[in-house]
Parts: C-alpha cells; sequence; structure tokens
C-alpha cells in the first residue's frame, strides 16, 4: 500500500507549533539536536529537511511522538500561542487551561477526522460591534440570535447543550483554575472551542458561556480567556457581558416573570431572587443585576443583600426543595477526557483505525487509564451480548 | 489445556513493546519469568521512554526496568540505521496505517535483528502481517505460556501471574489463547477481568 509521506513544509510548520505549545525558544530547540538556530529555522520553515534522529530528539524535547508529528491526520493548530498572545503568558493557571482546551480540542477533530465524522457546524452570522452603544447593539443582537434559534423569550434551560448541539460549538466543562471562568478559542477548521470552568455552579458556567457566546457573535476570530474578577475594559468585553445577559435573561421575559413573581409584593424578597434565578438558571447576583439594569429595582439592591447577610444556598435549597438543580457530571469534569471522546477512542480502537499507543499518545494518558477507559466502554462485549445494531 | 509459545528458539532475541512491558510487571512475578525465559529480552529506547513517562501517575513500570536492566535481564536497545528507515515508514502517513513510535520501534528493531517482536495489539500485527509477513511475532502469553516458565512458577503461581496481568493490567488476549487463560485461571476469576470479552466474563 502507498503511503504519503508528509512534505518537509508540513513538517516543519508542525515542528514550530508543537514547539511553541511547549513554550520551548528556537536556541533551546537548537541546541537539543546540535544544530545552529538558523538551522532549526530552516527545518520549521520547510526549507531543511529534517532528518529521522533530529525528529526523534525534537519529538522527545517537546514531549510528543514522531508518529504524532508525521501523521496524516494529527491536528496541529497554534490554539496555545494564540492565548499566550492575550499578554498573560506568565500566567501558570492560564496556560494550563489553554493547554487543556487545546488537547481536548485537537484529539476530538482528530478521532473525527480518522472516524470519518463530520460535526455540524450551525454558526449564527457574524455581528462585528459597531460604532454607538455598545450594550444596546449587544442587546438586539441576542434577541437577533434567540429569533434565528426559534427561542423567542423561553428561558434557556441547558445552554451548555444548546451551543453544542444548536450551534455546533465544542464545548468542554472541564475542572480549571477557579480564577478562570473559560476560554474560548476559533479557528477555520477546528471550528468554534470553549472550556468552562466545572469547579463553578452550574448558573456561573451559564453565563460564562453567555459571555462566550458573545465572542463568538462579535469577535470569533481573537482568542480570550474570562477570568472571575475580569473588568469591562474594553467595548469588546461590555458587548460580551451585555450579550450574555440579554440571551440568558431576555429583557421581556424578566419583566414578565419579575411582574409575576413579585405581584402583590411591596419589597423584593430573597425569595423572589430565589426564584427568579432558577426560572433563568442564572446566578443569584446576575439576577438582581439584571432587574437593577432594567430598572425594576433600585440600583444597589444587590449590594444591600450582600450587606445584610447575602442570599445563601441554604436559603435557596429551603425556596426551590426538590426543583434545586443538580449538579451533574462533576466527578467526570475531573477526568482527562470527556465522555464523547472515550467512545470515539473506543469505536476507533474497535476499528482497527488506531493503536493503543496512537490513542494513548492522542488522549495524553498513559496505558493503563487508556485500557480503563477502553473496558469501560465494553467495546469487545458489544456484539457478543447481542446489543441492537445502529443502522449503516 | 495446552498453549503452544511460539518462543521456541532459546537464541532468538525477545523485543517488548510497551504493552507486554506493562502486562508483565502488572503479572507480579515479572524477576521470575524472565529468570525462566531462556531468551534474551529487549525493549526499544521508546518504550523505556514511554514506561518513564508513566511516572507522572504514579506507575511503577519505569523502576521495574531499570531493575530488570540493573540484574542484566532485560536489555535497552537502540535503532540502527537500517531500523530507523523501517521506523520512518512505520510513523508516517495516515493515522490508520502507522504505529505509535513504541510499537513501530519495537518492529524496526526485530526486523534489523531477525528477532522475534513481541506486541499485544491488534493493529500493530495486522500491519506486521501485511507488512513483513517473515517476521515472527507473539504476544505476552507466549511468554506466559512458556514450558520454562510454567516450570518455573508452578501452576498455582503462574495462574495468579495471568489473573494479575489480566486484573491489575488489564491485558487483551486473542481470541486463540482465551481457552488456556481461561482454564488455567478458571471461571469465577475470570468474570473479574474486564479487559475479558463479555462472553468469556460470563461462561
Amino acid at each position: 500500500m502507498a503511503r504519503e509521506e508528509p512534505n518537509t513544509q508540513d513538517v516543519g510548520n508542525r515542528l514550530r507549533i508543537a514547539r511553541e505549545a511547549t513554550g520551548i525558544t528556537q536556541a533551546d530547540a537548537a541546541a537539543g539536536i546540535d544544530v545552529a538556530r538558523t538551522t532549526l529555522l530552516a527545518i520549521e520553515k520547510g526549507q531543511r529537511r529534517i532528518r529521522p534522529e533530529e525528529l526523534q530528539r525534537l519529538a522527545r524535547l517537546y514531549a510528543t511522538s514522531v508518529n504524532a508529528l508525521l501523521r496524516r491526520e494529527s491536528v496541529y493548530v497554534d490554539l496555545v500561542p494564540r492565548f499566550r498572545k492575550l499578554g498573560t503568558s506568565t500566567n501558570v493557571a492560564e496556560d494550563a487551561a489553554a493547554r487543556l482546551l487545546a488537547n481536548l480540542v485537537r484529539a476530538e477533530v482528530e478521532l473525527e477526522n480518522v472516524l470519518g465524522i463530520k460535526r455540524a457546524r450551525s454558526y449564527p452570522p457574524e455581528r462585528p460591534i459597531m460604532p454607538g452603544d455598545v450594550r444596546a447593539q449587544a442587546e438586539n443582537d441576542a434577541t437577533e440570535l434567540r429569533h434565528w434559534l426559534g427561542l423567542g423569550q423561553a428561558p434557556v434551560r441547558d445552554l451548555v447543550s444548546l451551543l453544542e448541539l444548536d450551534l455546533g460549538v465544542r464545548v468542554y466543562v472541564r475542572s480549571i483554575d477557579p480564577r478562570i471562568s473559560g476560554l474560548f478559542a476559533y479557528d477555520e477548521d477546528l471550528g468554534a472551542c470553549m472550556l468552562l470552568n466545572a469547579n463553578h455552579p452550574r448558573e456561573r458556567r451559564a453565563q460564562s458561556g453567555g459571555h462566550e457566546l458573545g465572542h463568538l457573535i462579535s469577535t470569533r476570530r481573537s482568542a480570550e480567556i474570562l477570568h472571575t474578577d475580569k473588568e469591562e475594559n474594553s467595548r469588546e468585553e461590555r458587548y460580551a457581558n451585555a450579550f450574555g445577559r440579554a440571551f440568558l435573561t431576555p429583557t421581556r421575559t424578566v419583566m414578565q416573570r419579575f411582574r409575576e413573581i413579585t405581584a402583590g409584593a411591596s419589597h423584593l424578597t430573597r425569595r423572589h431572587v430565589i426564584l427568579l434565578a432558577h426560572a433563568f438558571g442564572v446566578s443569584r447576583e446576575a439576577m438582581v443585576r439584571r432587574v437593577e439594569e432594567l430598572d425594576l429595582t433600585k440600583r444597589g439592591t444587590w449590594d444591600w443583600f450582600v450587606a445584610n447577610g447575602g442570599i445563601t444556598d441554604t436559603q435557596a435549597r429551603q425556596v426551590l426543595g426538590d426543583l434545586t438543580p443538580l449538579e451533574m457530571g462533576k466527578q467526570d469534569a475531573d477526568r482527562p477526557t470527556t465522555l464523547r471522546l472515550n467512545l470515539l477512542a473506543a469505536e476507533a480502537w474497535r476499528q482497527g483505525l488506531l493503536s493503543e499507543g496512537q490513542l494513548a499518545r492522542i488522549l495524553h494518558l498513559d496505558r493503563l487509564d487508556l485500557r480503563e477507559i477502553l473496558d469501560n466502554v465494553e467495546i469487545e462485549g458489544g456484539e457478543a451480548d447481542g446489543m441492537p445494531k445502529l443502522p449503516e | 489445556m495446552e498453549c503452544q509459545s511460539s518462543l521456541n528458539d532459546p537464541t532468538t532475541l525477545v523485543v517488548a513493546d510497551t504493552s507486554v512491558a506493562i502486562n508483565l510487571n502488572a503479572t507480579g512475578f515479572v524477576a521470575s519469568i524472565l529468570e525462566a525465559l531462556p531468551n534474551r529480552i529487549a525493549v526499544v529506547e521508546a518504550v523505556a521512554l514511554e514506561l518513564e513517562n508513566g511516572r507522572r501517575r504514579g506507575r511503577d513500570g519505569a523502576d521495574a526496568l531499570n531493575t530488570l536492566v540493573a540484574a542484566g535481564r532485560i536489555d535497552i536497545v537502540r535503532l540502527g540505521n537500517p531500523g530507523i528507515e523501517c521506523f520512518t515508514s512505520l510513523v508516517s502517513g495516515s493515522a490508520a496505517e502507522t504505529l505509535d513510535d513504541g510499537e513501530a520501534a519495537t518492529i524496526a528493531y526485530a526486523l534489523e535483528h531477525e528477532a522475534t517482536a513481541l506486541i499485544d495489539e491488534r493493529k500493530a500485527n495486522r500491519i506486521c502481517a501485511e507488512r513483513y509477513g517473515a517476521l515472527a511475532t507473539g504476544c505476552t502469553i507466549d511468554i506466559l505460556a512458556h514450558d520454562g516458565v510454567g516450570a518455573a512458577l508452578g501452576h498455582s503461581r503462574l495462574a495468579d501471574a495471568v489473573f494479575n496481568a489480566l486484573h491489575r493490567g488489564r491485558m487483551r488476549v486473542q481470541t486463540c489463547h482465551m481457552d488456556w487463560v481461561v482454564n488455567l485461571i478458571g471461571n469465577e476469576r475470570a468474570a473479574q477481568c474486564v479487559s475479558l470479552p463479555a462472553a468469556v466474563r460470563t461462561r
């Protein structure tokens, strides 16, 4: 069987991306294979063919394999450097989160490519930020997207599913540093990708997802890291925050629900806030700030609650009882891979498309962890158990 | 039930892949097993590196390898020029037709030195059969089912070793060896081994 040799330029490009992802300088990489920096540069530009022994040494230096560098379907996209260029390259937590997102996306896309799966994308049209009132534009764009999705004015109960299934965004909910709410990146080959913090409550994640959705609409070609203490110091951030609020808590519906829930009351109580926040699946703070923004209560209401003991989770449980949202998947979010990745890996292994060594490398697992995943998916038992076959 | 090990020439060099190294380490009797085996055993550098990377997850494969190397039971070997050429052809191309470095280097070294490549990997075995029909290949069971190993460990300890490889190491077993494995460890212990097919576990 004829095998395709990757061309020198592709290999050079992959080597550059692998080097940049590991944060190794050209000088250090050159020293690692005993060549001049100019030679390494020529290799990365595809002007000088790399020798096999040099390739093995660089693969080791970049914590990858020669196969990962030469395999046709390998995905090499410079996501990590894009996040580093945001100006906080010394932040270890950011770097770890960026690597995690890059590793998950690369693994998923490569496994899809190997299995011949084409992920459906249905991104809404871009709406670049215009001069003028950025919040008004965000409100308008959020309403437009709601209509485009056929949501009308209904609350969004599960934003992650909506992003994944209705828009085709790759969303990963994993445990990352608590100071980071989420990451967003877009690439022509990979599509739109988000990483949301599983350590944050579900309501908080929805807001992070809404914010990142705002970036998908307005500035999708710029990578973004959302911090918990991020200030609105740019029009882009003001837009993304306003978009998230407008998308998750649409004006008309909030007004309507507010009127229903507070009917006959003379004060805005903790109970009202808990019920409203639950109705929209957002945090109590986000809900109060939204009703402040819509002039349904006076400015400073949230600050008053904070100064007077806040609104606690215990109080929320007392009000909501069985309606308290369950925090699903926390245990899964601590694992190094996702359930979908596990299924894709198991299928590629079952079909004999990827070896154990290749899969372990793609998923950044060791062999025993990979074997556990394959065993859990029970690939070998499937047919023997006489399970129903899916249509071709 | 008899199981004929393919390692019938004591002078043949045996090159083990990471999968085999992990399985043998999981047996709990790796030193005794290798002592009982008359053949020289080698692993390529890429396999040693992969085991070394397992330290991050608290795996003891690298320590076990280093102990065996120090005791003269295993050699860590490097590809020569003919091997590198073969290695490169096994790692470049489409995903379905290539292998990871450890698997590829194991095959390449075995070809270069007319050795037996031990790989517990269906895809690697398929590629070997398609491209290198003359290459002698085997798997972990070929070591465990070797007469010398059986004689040294005795039935009970051999059964424990195979069970440990399955249970701790999640060893994969080829269909042709399935009956030997289940007869040795018994249905009750086979039922605990999730790496065995469901049909075998529920016998």
